[in-house]
């Protein structure tokens, strides 16, 4: 199922997307997706530059918790699907975090292109419970008459 | 030692400013992710699929900046620095996939600038979009940042 395509047909309003859990967060992922986003805040990278700046040491990437979030959609609904993703930073990613992204479909339509348009409710918690990531996604689906 | 925001900006457009897509920074993007997606990473698989080629995540426009751009001087004519400065939301509307090899045009403006107190204190958001078109003039993408600035 995993990377597989999901069609219009076989998805209903309700209906959760499989959990995706990611970390626990190591430094060494956070340099890395400084390198590959672009990102190089030290606020991401130097504990006491992170202190300093009263915000108690190093948290991970907000775009990184994002990648996760799209993740968890795209290994759902397939790459390429995602029409529209946004998200609110609700809280900080620590080191050493466990982040489970969860997702859930809201509403289901029909596009002029003759894709569906699925609109999906999304969310991201670290092992405590506390919301780090809250958010809405549209992805458009296929259908299987085509 | 709380500091004033130039609300000046709001409105500004800035230089549009070009991109080109390149394989390994996809790969390298998803890979930092830790999302192993094949559409991403294996050329064969893109090659075979739909898109014809690997494509993007749907975050990777975030990784479209001015090159020639210095992002402190942005800050600095904001009247802060990166210390102060938190990512509050994102936004992606995705029109089609994007793949390597694509020059695109960005165009950023300053869609609003505005403060509000919170629980933490005061802080003042500032609301970026920048509006991404492909060689044929198509808008490809839209991306919408929110950055908060702790007062």
């Amino acid at each position: 199922m995993k990377y597989g395509k999901v069609y219009a047909e076989d998805v209903t309003v309700g209906q959760a997307l499989p959990d995706l859990v990611k970390g626990p967060i190591q430094q060494i992922q956070l340099t890395r997706y400084a390198g590959a986003s672009g990102d190089f805040n030290p606020i991401h990278q130097d504990d006491e530059f992170a202190r300093a700046a009263g915000m108690g040491g190093v948290f991970g990437h907000g775009m990184l918790t994002m990648g996760f979030v799209a993740q968890c959609v795209t290994d759902w609904a397939g790459a390429g699907s995602v029409r529209k993703l946004g998200v609110r930073f609700a809280g900080l990613v620590r080191l050493k975090d466990t982040v489970t992204c969860k997702g859930r479909v809201v509403s289901k339509s029909s596009s002029s292109d003759g894709m569906h348009l699925v609109e999906l409710e999304l969310s991201a918690e670290n092992q405590k419970g506390d919301k780090v990531i809250t958010g809405k996604a549209t992805v458009a689906l296929p259908s299987r008459e085509r | 030692m709380p500091i004033q925001i130039n609300h000046g900006v709001k409105g500004k457009e800035y230089p549009p400013y070009t991109v080109t897509i390149e394989r390994g920074r996809i790969k390298d993007f998803a890979r930092a992710i830790g999302d192993q997606n094949p559409f991403y990473l294996d050329d064969k698989v893109g090659a075979a699929s739909e898109f014809g080629d690997v494509i993007a995540p749907p975050t990777f426009p975030i990784t479209f900046k001015d090159e020639t751009a210095d992002s402190n001087a942005f800050l600095k004519e904001l009247g802060t620095d990166i210390s102060r400065i938190l990512h509050g939301e994102q936004e992606f509307e995705l029109h089609r996939p994007l793949r390597p090899g694509e020059t695109l045009l960005c165009r950023p403006r300053i869609a609003d600038v505005y403060e509000k107190s919170g629980k933490s204190g005061a802080m003042a958001f500032v609301v970026r979009e920048t509006a991404v078109t492909d060689k044929a003039g198509e808008l490809v993408a839209t991306l919408r940042g929110v950055t908060v600035v702790r007062l």
